[in-house]
């Protein structure tokens, strides 16, 4: 297959910019580079992802992935985890469980996420996605949930959540 | 009089009838001529949207058309990839895909041999799976 894919994230935690190369559908490798908010550091990681499953049926396709990262200044910097989803035109669900370790801190993190769309566009058209999203990590004990809204067109992706203790959580992403 | 009545009666029926029959012939032609979604390939009928179908062969007359299933292709990221993959080989004239019926359709250029194992790979290594393959024109 063969495909590069750009992606950005901003949230309370970090900033980050990661690049991956997918091969074929297997598995791809990049590299990200962070600034964390919380220690103030800033480094840059190689990364690794594995599709463990998948799942296809006419109207649905299922995945499970193993995701994993070490610093490349420091080893100590690393992190590894699970993420999977089950969609349809319709629905989506998805989950991730992560460790990090390293900068002065360890966190572990859960994400839970439920999207509907509430109309079905063609292939080119604007896709959209209203979704809940559900995190917990060590950092509180209370669960933190709040609404996000995906926007999907072409090979571009917009996501943005927001809670007002965590602030906005943004998601850029561009396939290539 | 009566006679000349009925004897014109009996041509204005037999005119009519003979046109509402032409009339039928050429609504035949129209539904079974020109529309390449009516065809049977391996005893099965087409399984597509008719008018995308329709659409799809209107500006490719004379090149193969393969309609391939795929299962698993459920956004535009699952989409682009089998367009890109597709859009490589030159003896791809047009390439549709359908999310909604789960359908890609492909023109191929009339003198094209067209290898259903090349399209199942394709299609497997955008990590999606072929169900079916129904090819027009070969």
């Amino acid at each position: 297959m063969g495909g590069h894919t750009l992606m950005a994230y901003s949230n309370a935690q970090a900033d980050k910019i990661y690049w991956h190369y997918t091969p074929n559908i297997k598995y791809s490798l990049g590299i990200d580079y962070q600034e964390d908010k919380i220690t103030e550091q800033s480094f840059a990681s190689a990364r690794f992802t594995y599709l463990l499953h998948r799942k296809n049926t006419a109207t649905s396709q299922r995945n499970l992935y193993l995701k994993s990262g070490v610093g490349l200044n420091d080893s100590d910097n690393h992190f590894y985890g699970l993420a999977g989803d089950w969609e349809t035109r319709r629905l989506f669900v998805g989950f991730s469980a992560q460790q990090q370790s390293g900068q002065g801190y360890d966190l572990f993190e859960q994400t839970f996420k439920l999207g509907v769309a509430p109309y079905l566009g063609d292939y080119g058209d604007l896709h959209t996605w209203l979704m809940i999203e559900t995190k917990k990590n060590d950092f509180d004990d209370r669960r933190t949930t709040y609404p996000v809204l995906r926007l999907f067109k072409g090979g571009a992706l917009v996501e943005i959540g927001y809670h007002k203790k965590t602030d906005w959580d943004v998601h850029l992403m561009y396939r290539f | 009089m009566k006679t000349t009545l009925i004897l014109g009666a009996t041509l204005i029926f037999l005119a009519s009838t003979s046109q509402a029959q032409h009339h039928h012939n050429m609504h035949d032609m129209h539904s079974h001529e020109g529309h390449m979604h009516e065809q049977m390939v391996d005893g099965k009928a087409l399984e597509v949207d008719v008018e995308r179908f329709d659409n799809f062969v209107s500006d490719i007359p004379g090149d193969k058309i393969a309609v391939v299933s795929v299962q698993g292709m459920v956004c535009d990221f699952c989409a682009r990839g089998i367009e890109k993959s597709f859009g490589k080989n030159n003896q791809i004239s047009k390439i549709d895909v359908d999310l909604a019926s789960g359908k890609v359709l492909l023109g191929f250029q009339s003198d094209a041999e067209i290898d259903q194992a090349y399209i199942e790979k394709q299609i497997l290594n955008n990590g999606l799976n072929t169900t079916a393959i129904q090819v027009l024109g070969d």
